[in-house]
């Protein structure tokens, strides 16, 4: 039994405690919805004549009322003043304006607390501002394939998109290429005709149709290096070291 | 009678179970071959049949009634002669 009370009463404690804190905090709404209707309809009551101006500046012309109390707030904060401020003012009017409200309702103590709370909210903001515009104009890769025969050859050895029969073929016919290319250069004309360039393009053109549907990827990056391939090939410097 | 028919059971399911990789294995060596007749230039629009002779050895017959012995000659070249 002496348990059972005890824990009764630790349990209405606890809620009352709870509902204690949030009777504070539904209050404290209240007064913030009541604060925004109510200013027009009270101003005669307020004795304090400096309230009444500013109520009237508010409801008249906020931006007028803010600028008017942002000069005299940033004597206080001048070190940090640049250029910017003009932009920053529009979050700090919400925060003056609900603090000039909160005054009128507390007193003229609560606020002349207010603004110095702020006045350091003002700089806060303004050295994010400084910080955004670097970083946009240094992303410029200019991405070319880059031709890694070795890669491209392990890449069709190791693709599944092609039997073994397909790949021996297409390795004979590679091979054919590269002999002619080899009894050109022995020659004395070192310049690729026409003929070996459509040759070329035609077994080229032969893998193309054989990957694109089993590995397209490797048809991409092989379509993509077709005239780096073709330079080396048309190129006896670059041929012989092959 | 209960064990031959489990044994029986087990059978016939492993024999279904492998057949779609026995088909699927034919039908990669089907495409392969097919690729390979077109690689060098022959016809044949669908291969219906193809026959293992041996190691890198086969004979192939297409829809349209062609038919082809695929192999690998000494020098490792792919040849397709047609019948």
């Amino acid at each position: 039994m002496h348990r059972l009370g005890i824990a009764g009463f630790l349990v209405i404690l606890s809620v009352s405690g709870c509902a204690s804190t949030k009777g504070t905090s539904t209050s404290e709404g209240p007064r913030v919805a009541q604060a925004a209707v109510p200013p027009d309809s009270t101003p005669q009551p307020i004795p304090p004549p400096a309230s009444t101006p500013p109520s009237k500046a508010e409801s008249s012309t906020d931006n007028g009322s803010d600028q008017s109390s942002t000069p005299a707030k940033t004597p206080d904060a001048a070190p940090p003043p640049p250029t910017s401020p003009a932009a920053r003012p529009s979050p700090a009017k919400g925060k003056s304006a609900g603090d000039s409200r909160l005054a009128k309702q507390t007193g003229a103590a609560a606020a002349q607390t207010r603004p110095p709370v702020s006045s350091p909210a003002l700089p806060a903001p303004l050295p994010a501002s400084p910080s955004s515009p670097a970083p946009a104009p240094t992303s410029t890769p200019a991405a070319s394939p880059t031709l890694n025969l070795a890669d491209l050859e392990q890449r069709l050895r190791e693709t599944r998109a092609i039997g073994v029969f397909t790949k021996l073929s297409l390795k004979n016919q590679v091979d054919d290429l590269l002999n002619a290319f080899r009894d050109l250069y022995r020659g004395p004309n070192k310049h690729p005709p026409a003929e070996l360039r459509q040759r070329y393009d035609l077994l080229l053109l032969k893998v193309l149709t054989l990957l694109q549907d089993g590995d397209p990827p490797l048809a991409a990056a092989i379509s993509s290096s077709r005239e780096a391939i073709w330079s080396i090939l048309a190129d006896p410097d670059k041929f012989a070291k092959i | 009678m209960a064990p031959r028919i489990s044994a029986l059971t087990l059978t016939v399911v492993t024999l279904l179970g492998g057949a779609p990789l026995v088909a699927a294995d034919d039908a990669s060596l089907g495409k392969d071959l097919k690729a390979t007749i077109a690689l060098q230039g022959m016809p044949c629009d669908q291969l219906v049949e193809s026959k293992r002779n041996g190691d890198s050895d086969y004979t192939a017959s297409c829809k349209d009634g062609n038919r082809y012995h695929i192999y690998v000659n000494a020098q490792g070249r792919v040849i397709v002669q047609k019948l």
